[in-house]
């Protein structure tokens, strides 16, 4: 019953809050929303204890895939996007092959290698991918209607509410994912390779199946990202795009279902929102780099520790 | 009829080192069977080979005929070998239940398809109540929503155990499960090995503790230097006087 | 014929300071056990040395590359105090840690001298010309001399003195080392110092050849991973000869091919290494 409020209350929430915001503020929501996507398809690679440094060129193969599906193919766009994601985890599989070779500080400098001659092909062939430029005119999302409401998706509130139901219903495939008999043999995975082996866990298999599901949602995050924003191009999922996704990870914390969210929402807000609002238009990047510093220095365990810190303290009173 | 459980001449060699040099032994189905040997006699990479854990140089594992080795320690663990290993290496960061439904992994193999839409219900019950069973045996079940890791050195190698037990074996590879328990533990220990010995379970195991192996095992395989030495029953191994020697000799050789 | 031996010419300057990058970093890696993000940034802050010094100023080109060297490698001692020493424990931090300073590097850069690029004067005109198609510019000459100058002192130094027995002992083992009495904070304060102070210096030394912006450390930093990774982690004699390497086959293929090819070429180069011998070509070590 209380789950069941909180639930209702959290949906009206997440349904009003569009409408208190600005145009641009708007659109950066829309951003978040996708990037929450990102994030908590990364943290379950790193459920197996594996860092990747090319998360975001995978987002960026969902997004040219249903980029390219739409375009050239004429599918239909929630097709094309669903494909995006399914491309993304089939070359996740494809690169698990060399990938896993390696572990630990292997993979993290193996993965950025792949991303990067991912990124340089399409930079090279100017067909399909459009060369440095990218792909420009991605068909938008066709405008729909569910009787209460009208999806017109040059909105970014449309776009919120549509990426907001997709990123949900994937956030809840995660959840139970990690919750699952297959969420406790990652763990195996990640703190005992040689113990879960020992209990007929086959490593190689689980390890590719969670850079697989991983990459897939990320694909997905990709596509939804391309078809909104209309055009890409091999910078725009580059290391620096990375980077940030690394940072919600750490600062957020990987112990916990919430902790990259965390991570993605209060820096995400504390950038584009408080930085921006003050004025500090050029030293954004400089406060942002100092907030990561103190943040690890002072929060090594991520804002998640802080949450557990509170809840745990009120169950004691 | 085959053996149940056969190593042929089996030799590992680490460089120009030879660890083990071709060492043969059988194992019959039900019994305890214990690998001992001084300081160095390759106990422990025989018993690697066996588990998958090391590819021997030449040489063969077979299990009921079939030759094991050079698989993968999952693939091994499959076939009904599954091993514990020394000190307390156990999921540290995990519940003692989770650490017992980690072992389960092999009888209710989990499925992502079904995990994500709710039909494994009757698997992850099943696996649970196995889990459990298994934390039971070794007298672990008040302790199931501890953390694995603040458990005392005791009752992590009784865990370590009841995680292998988990997974329905038919041999138990057990790698110095004395080490460390006090004599009351250790005689409980045993007491839990006949009794899985009973359920029809071989066990092979490694150990230094003369006293717990004497007691114990049906057979005893000993080596030395890698080779075979002797085998017989605990009465012929401990007068046997090339075990006596190996291990007065072994024991001034390390001193 | 002239075209092979312009692009082996290009190839040695290019080896050269790359060297010096790649040097710099795996000492580092070594002694602290951190990959350092930052490492690109530190050459940029080389090369805005000179920006400040020789162009704006008008000092002597040689007082920019010492202030460089020194600014930068005291760049280096604020980042071992200030983020790799608290975070010794946690990899993954130093790792955020220095990107965080990358961040602000760049934003401090482009702060102070704007995001255009620098105009440099040329250092010298002059140019060696060997034939009338094969020519090479005294001032890559310079890069070149002075690669082969500091990274032979520093393998005395290494090798002969009791600093660098000290050094190399704290890379292969620390705590053995502590054992022998060795202080592993004064190690790390001089092998950031150098590894720093080197990148600072090929920053400096190339400021005048390439174009000057804030950004300018993100292919360095790619370059010096491939290198580092095809030379193994860790070995400094693979890391220099993994960069000749990398600057014959980049610069080749960029001139017969194109520079994206070129990259391609270098990151496949450095995959194949990660899987068939992900220790590196010269590594032996393994420190994961």
């Amino acid at each position: 019953m209380r789950n069941l409020l909180i639930f209702i209350v959290g949906a009206a929430a997440l349904i009003t809050l569009p409408h208190f915001l600005s145009f641009s503020q708007q659109e950066i929501l829309v951003f978040l929303t996708i990037n929450i996507l990102l994030v908590s398809s990364y943290r379950l690679l790193t459920l197996t204890g594996e860092w990747s440094l090319g998360h975001v060129v995978i987002m960026g193969v969902g997004a040219y895939a249903s980029a390219l599906f739409s375009k050239e193919l004429g599918l239909y766009v929630p097709v094309s996007i669903l494909l995006g994601g399914i491309v993304a985890a089939l070359l996740a599989v494809l690169l698990s092959f060399p990938l896993f070779r390696m572990k630990g500080f292997y993979f993290l400098i193996g993965s950025f290698a792949a991303g990067e001659i991912i990124r340089l092909l399409w930079k090279r062939f100017r067909d399909p991918f459009g060369g440095a430029k990218g792909i420009k005119g991605i068909d938008p999302m066709p405008d729909f209607s569910i009787g209460i409401y009208d999806f017109d998706f040059f909105e970014p509130i449309s776009y919120y509410y549509l990426s907001a139901m997709i990123v949900a219903a994937c956030l809840w495939i995660l959840w139970r994912i990690e919750r699952s008999p297959v969420g406790l043999t990652f763990h195996a995975v990640h703190w005992q390779d040689k113990l879960a082996e020992a209990s007929g866990v086959n490593l190689r298999a689980y390890r590719t199946l969670a850079f697989a599901i991983s990459s897939g949602f990320a694909g997905i995050a990709g596509a939804l990202l391309a078809h909104y924003i209309g055009t890409i191009n091999p910078n725009s999922f580059d290391v620096e795009v990375m980077v940030f996704v690394l940072t919600w990870a750490i600062v957020g914390g990987t112990g916990t279902f919430y902790g990259p969210i965390l991570g993605c929402i209060v820096l995400t807000v504390l950038n584009e929102i408080v930085l921006r609002e003050l004025g500090f238009e050029q030293m954004r990047p400089l406060i942002y780099g100092a907030i990561m510093i103190l943040s690890i220095l002072f929060m090594p365990k991520g804002l998640e520790s802080v949450v557990q810190r509170i809840i745990s303290r009120r169950a004691k009173t | 009829m085959t053996t149940f459980l056969e190593v042929d001449n089996l030799t590992m060699r680490f460089g120009g080192l030879t660890a083990v040099d071709g060492l043969s032994f059988k194992v019959e189905h039900g019994e305890i069977h214990g690998l001992i040997g001084p300081n160095g006699a390759g106990k422990t990479t025989t018993f690697n080979m066996i588990s998958g854990f090391y590819t021997p140089t030449s040489g063969q594992v077979r299990l009921r005929g079939e030759d094991i080795s050079g698989l993968k320690m999952h693939e091994v663990a499959r076939r009904g070998v599954v091993r514990t290993f020394q000190h307390s290496t156990l999921f540290a960061e995990l519940s003692v239940m989770d650490n017992a439904l980690v072992g389960t992994h092999m009888p209710f193999r989990p499925n992502i398809f079904a995990a994500i839409i709710g039909w494994d219900k009757e698997d992850r019950e099943g696996a649970r109540a196995r889990a459990s069973e298994a934390l039971e045996f070794f007298g672990l079940d008040h302790l199931k929503d501890d953390l694995a890791g603040d458990l005392s050195h005791g009752h992590q190698r009784a865990l370590g155990m009841a995680v292998a037990y988990a997974s329905h074996p038919d041999v138990m590879l057990l790698d110095e499960p004395f080490t460390g328990m006090n004599p009351e533990e250790t005689r409980q220990m045993m007491e839990l090995m006949r009794k899985l010995r009973d359920n029809g379970i071989t066990i092979l195991l490694v150990e230094h503790d003369m006293q717990a192996i004497m007691g114990l095992c049906d057979k005893i395989t000993c080596m030395s230097f890698g080779k075979f030495l002797a085998e017989g029953g605990p009465k012929e191994i401990r007068n046997h006087p090339a075990v006596i020697e190996a291990y007065l000799g072994g024991a001034r050789h390390v001193a | 014929m002239d075209l092979l031996a312009q692009t082996g010419l290009n190839a040695v300057y290019a080896a050269s300071y790359i060297s010096l990058i790649a040097v710099g970093l795996v000492l580092i890696f070594g002694v602290m056990g951190v990959i350092n993000f930052a490492h690109g940034e530190l050459y940029m802050a080389g090369a805005y040395s000179v920006v400040l010094i020789y162009s704006d100023f008008q000092l002597p080109f040689m007082v920019a590359v010492a202030v460089g060297l020194l600014f930068v490698g005291c760049l280096g001692l604020l980042m071992e105090r200030a983020l790799f020493r608290p975070l010794k424990d946690n990899p993954l931090g130093g790792l955020v840690a220095s990107i965080g300073f990358l961040m602000i590097m760049q934003a401090l850069a482009s702060m102070g001298f704007g995001v255009r690029m620098e105009h440099i004067p040329p250092v010298t005109q002059h140019v060696i010309e060997f034939s009338e198609r094969v020519r090479l510019p005294l001032s890559r000459l310079y890069v070149i001399i002075a690669a082969v100058v500091l990274l032979t002192v520093l393998w005395v130094f290494l090798k002969k003195t009791r600093f660098g027995w000290a050094l190399r002992a704290a890379a292969q083992d620390p705590e053995a080392a502590a054992l022998q009495g060795i202080s592993i904070k004064q190690t790390a304060r001089i092998a950031m110092f150098i590894g720093a102070g080197l990148a600072g210096i090929a920053g400096a030394l190339t400021a005048p050849l390439v174009s000057v912006n804030p950004h300018m450390g993100h292919s360095v930093i790619v370059t010096a991973f491939i290198v580092i990774i095809v030379g193994g982690v860790g070995s400094l004699e693979g890391a220099v000869i993994a960069s000749v390497v990398y600057a014959i086959v980049h610069t080749f293929v960029t001139t017969f091919f194109d520079g994206v090819v070129a990259d391609i070429t270098g990151l496949s180069l450095m995959l194949l290494v990660l899987i068939v011998k992900p220790t590196g070509l010269f590594g032996s070590a393994d420190r994961a």
